[in-house]
């Protein structure tokens, strides 16, 4: 019975994101829409994800947007207004991707042995998918068929770090 | 509750296209950052949807792939201010209409 409220708070905060002419007012309706993802993903019984999307996102991509948002004294996010050509392209272009995505989940979720079929039964119960979808398999998963990845993100963030020092030192430009 | 994935593939839907209609709309740099993280969320999101209606070691996947979304995104983010932040500096504007030097 939270689902609902779940989804609301994220897409309002969606919604509040694009909307807002305050910047500032604009991060912290992302950070809802994040923090209602986190809470959809708990849903979807995917608890290690739900927290490691409130520690990135919310605890450091948020923080890092709110920290360029004050740095940057154009918080009121002046800049000329969307021409109407720009609006009706952007528009267009989202429903497009709206309608074919929807379109997309409509017919992949129909089609026999995905599994949507499947998760329609109602004989599970929380408590017994929880227990039954362990965790511990996630870490097992990331050492065993996924090392490659895990090791190359590893790297891309340390050359992201010195990246981003880089760029942003006094005498860079 | 059982139908919970296709819920989330909608929202899912839903959320990308607000972050492309504000990638493609807005002129604030900082506005279109914030809508890509918009976007690669509902990426996320729809991967997670997936994960749940396969049960076993495949359904794990789908619950693998958004650690990697969110490590790159987080990289994403880093590089993209500190982008921003220099572009800032040497421009004093966030105006992505400003930002014509190669057009001439």
């Amino acid at each position: 019975m939270l689902f609902w409220p779940v989804v609301a708070v994220s897409l309002a905060g969606a919604a509040g994101a694009v909307f807002a002419r305050n910047l500032v007012y604009a991060a912290l309706s992302l950070g809802a829409c994040l923090t209602g993802l986190a809470g959809l993903y708990l849903f979807l019984q995917a608890e290690y994800i739900a927290v490691v999307q409130m520690i990135v996102y919310v605890g450091g991509i948020l923080i890092l947007i709110l920290f360029g948002v004050m740095f940057s004294r154009d918080v009121l996010g002046r800049s000329t207004p969307p021409s109407l050509g720009a609006k009706i392209l952007g528009g267009l272009a989202a429903s497009a991707v709206l309608v074919s995505a929807g379109r997309l989940a409509w017919i992949i979720s129909n089609l026999p042995g995905t599994g949507l079929a499947a998760t329609r039964s109602p004989t599970q119960t929380w408590e017994g998918q929880i227990a039954s979808h362990s965790q511990n398999h996630l870490g097992e998963l990331l050492l065993n068929g996924w090392l490659a990845p895990f090791l190359v993100v590893a790297m891309l963030l340390t050359v992201v770090l010195v990246a981003a020092l880089g760029l942003v030192r006094k005498d860079a430009t | 509750m059982s139908f919970l994935p296709t819920q989330s593939l909608i929202l899912a839907g839903f959320l990308f296209s607000i972050g492309l209609a504000t990638v493609l709309v807005k002129r604030n740099l900082f506005f279109v950052l914030m809508g890509v993280e918009l976007m690669l969320n509902a990426a996320n999101l729809s991967f997670i949807a997936w994960s749940r209606t396969f049960s076993g070691p495949v359904g794990l996947d789908g619950q693998v792939a958004p650690l990697f979304s969110i490590a790159v995104a987080a990289a994403e983010a880093c590089v993209g201010l500190a982008m921003l932040l220099s572009v800032f500096r040497s421009k004093e504007t966030l105006d992505t209409d400003r930002f014509d030097r190669m057009k001439e």
